[in-house]
């Protein structure tokens, strides 16, 4: 019985921080997530493939718990800071990568936006600390294609 | 210019070879804007702004998609021509639909309405303009057409009555200005059922009485089917109790036995289809050996023709005309009691923890499929996931407005992040949020929900039968819904996203549809 007691105890007192602090697995302190492209201001017309660059973790599926791996998210024009204690947001500013993708052509509306990436863990949590990329700033022009009339 | 040319052609030269005179057969669209005069007087800049952003985003993209061109646009109105009478008054329709929407929320007096009117003829075309008697009558017929309507001719309505799924009334031969003959003019009804209400209430009122004679009998079973057991006695109490009152009653969700039917019959004035596909078919085959699985509740649509999509976002253009057939879907989404089922037969991939009437969640499309299949073969019933474009048929319920209760957010109809207060937490229990006007809860906000088709960016391209649209690269489907977790713009009913086919999170859910 007081075995049973003493496990309980030694359980709650263990799963406890992992309730009250955030979900996030941590990630290596060399962790490096990046644009290869496009760079920082760079000007892009229509459609444009965005990759992704991580150096020291792997990527996997969402689902997949392996140690120092998790998958992409691409933020566009994302302004809010990225809260650690939710799983990151899914709509159609927060792209998701779970099936492991390293890359995605985004059609964008002309204009200036900024990009933004962020690796998730298997149930979609930010890292701790959080593996970002810097947030770059690009310029959309206008399709080649909107010829005048 | 040319008709002289045409004279010309006719007497000396070899007409086709040469090539100058481009006549053909063609469906014209006329289309006129009300009291454009009023309109521009009393607001000049505005008016002008707003005709061509309506001609910008709605009508040529409109015209475009049903393979149509656009002629010319002139001050107030516009001509198209169209190879096809069916795309011709499709578009036309799509137009006015559209336009309704714009409208709904305008005061009456600044609203930018549309009279439109199709034609087949033999006409003369030019590179920014079309000749010819079929354009001229097109013109009158626009011209007697009411505000927001369509008026089609006798050689269209010929060309399309079995063809079109609407409603048309006979308006009868017309005399039209210099036109020597009279022309027959019909008034398209979008919806089918235009008509039939106008014109016989006796049907209804059969119907009505079939209707109610069906509801006392569905609830006669119903009582034989809950006192029986208990009668019998309380050996066999859980196994046996439960699936007998399973396939009528979801126990939390709906307090009485009665709302079910009731509902049911009155949303399906055809008698068939309610009888068809009503939940309440009393049998539950009580073989003892494996107890049936619950099956989740039910609501039966019929069929109808709708205007998908909308010009909010781009994923959802081009709006385009879609016909459904009758099928019946989930009165709410499939929640942990009924997946724990499929997961109790080892048919589902995991155990879900929540609340009993919490919408299951964390669910791949993969998953929902999973669900659909073992729902179908423990059943013996074509269960399936919703078609898109059923999703989006049934969550209008019947309107083309922004949300289904209309064009402004109001709290308690669904539940998001901006959709008032309690409205942002996960979702507890299905059904907490008003039912559309087809009786379905959480159509919109609360939990997203996975559909059949495969993502594609936009409509282009999409099928108009209302079947799923598979193909391509099917290595993400398309969600709906929107969850507690998105803003008010995702609870529109026209919303949609793509996500991962096999990925699992932890706001998506999905809801089951059956054949009848």
């Amino acid at each position: 019985m007081k075995i049973i007691s003493c496990v309980a105890v030694a359980t709650a007192i263990a799963l406890l921080p992992g309730t009250a602090c955030s979900q996030g697995k941590t990630a290596p302190k060399d962790a490096k997530l990046y644009f290869i492209t496009p760079y920082d201001g760079q000007k892009v017309r229509g459609g444009f493939w965005v990759r992704f660059g991580l150096r020291n973790m792997g990527v996997t599926h969402a689902g997949d718990d392996y140690q120092n791996a998790g998958h992409h998210h691409l933020l566009v024009d994302v302004n809010e800071p990225i809260d650690s204690k939710e799983p990151i947001p899914q709509d159609k500013s927060h792209l998701h990568f779970g099936a492991g993708q390293t890359e995605t052509m985004l059609e964008l509306a002309p204009g200036t936006h900024t990009l933004q990436l962020v690796l998730g863990d298997a149930k979609h949590y930010p890292f701790e600390p959080p593996v970002v990329s810097e947030k770059i700033t690009i310029r959309v022009r206008p399709p080649a294609s909107a010829r005048s009339r | 210019m040319g008709e002289i040319r045409n004279f010309r052609s006719g007497n000396h030269d070899e007409p086709p070879p040469h090539g100058g005179m481009p006549r053909r057969l063609a469906a014209i669209i006329v289309g006129d804007i009300v009291s454009y005069s009023r309109l521009m007087q009393a607001d000049e800049e505005g008016t002008h702004a707003r005709v061509k952003r309506i001609e910008r985003d709605l009508i040529q993209p409109s015209i475009v998609e049903h393979h149509g061109s656009l002629v010319k646009t002139t001050g107030d109105g516009f001509i198209a021509i169209f190879d096809s009478p069916v795309e011709a008054v499709r578009c036309s329709i799509v137009i006015q639909q559209n336009l309704i929407g714009r409208n709904a929320s305008l005061p009456k007096h600044s609203r930018l309405e549309y009279r439109i009117g199709v034609n087949l003829g033999d006409v003369i075309v030019e590179p920014d303009d079309v000749y010819g008697d079929g354009v001229n009558i097109a013109t009158r017929i626009e011209g007697i057409a009411e505000p927001g309507q369509v008026y089609i001719s006798g050689a269209i309505y010929e060309q399309i009555k079995h063809k079109v799924v609407c409603g048309y009334e006979s308006l009868g031969d017309r005399k039209v200005k210099n036109i020597t003959d009279p022309v027959r003019v019909y008034r398209v009804l979008p919806d089918a059922d235009a008509v039939g209400k106008t014109r016989s209430r006796r049907e209804t009122a059969l119907i009505f009485l079939l209707a109610i004679t069906v509801m006392m009998l569905a609830a006669g079973v119903l009582w034989y089917l809950l006192a029986q057991p208990g009668r019998i006695g309380e050996q066999a109490a859980v196994p046996t109790a439960s699936p007998v009152a399973s396939p009528a009653v979801s126990p939390a969700a709906s307090p009485s036995p009665q709302p079910l039917p009731s509902e049911a019959a009155t949303q399906t004035p055809q008698p068939s289809p309610s009888l068809a596909s009503a939940p309440t078919s009393p049998s539950p085959s009580p073989s003892p050996s494996a107890a049936p699985p619950r099956e989740p509740e039910m609501i039966a649509i019929r069929g109808g023709s709708f205007a998908m999509g909308s010009n909010d976002d781009p994923t959802e253009r081009p709006v385009h005309q879609v016909t459904i057939k009758p099928f019946s879907i989930g009165k709410y989404p499939v929640t942990v009691r009924e997946w724990n089922e499929c997961a109790a037969a080892k048919a589902c991939g995991f155990t879900a923890t929540g609340k009993d009437d919490a919408p299951v969640s964390n669910v791949s499309w993969a998953d929902a499929q999973q669900y659909a299949v073992w729902l179908a073969q423990a059943t013996k019933k074509p269960y399936r996931l919703p078609s898109e474009a059923e999703w989006e048929y049934a969550a209008r319920g019947g309107t083309q407005s922004k949300y289904w209760w209309g064009d402004k957010l109001q709290p308690g109809m669904a539940g998001c992040k901006d959709c008032g207060e309690l409205a942002a937490e996960q979702p507890a229990k299905v059904g907490s949020f008003k039912p559309n006007p087809f009786g379905l809860y959480d159509m919109g906000g609360g939990i997203d929900q996975w559909v059949e088709d495969c993502w594609h960016r936009t409509y282009q391209g999409a099928p108009s039968d209302g079947s799923a649209w598979s193909g391509s690269d099917c290595s993400s489907h398309v969600l709906r819904s929107g969850s507690w977790k998105n803003d008010s713009r995702y609870v529109r009913p026209s919303n949609r996203d793509g996500y991962d086919t096999n990925v699992r999170y932890p706001t998506h859910g999905f809801r089951v549809a059956l054949s009848p």
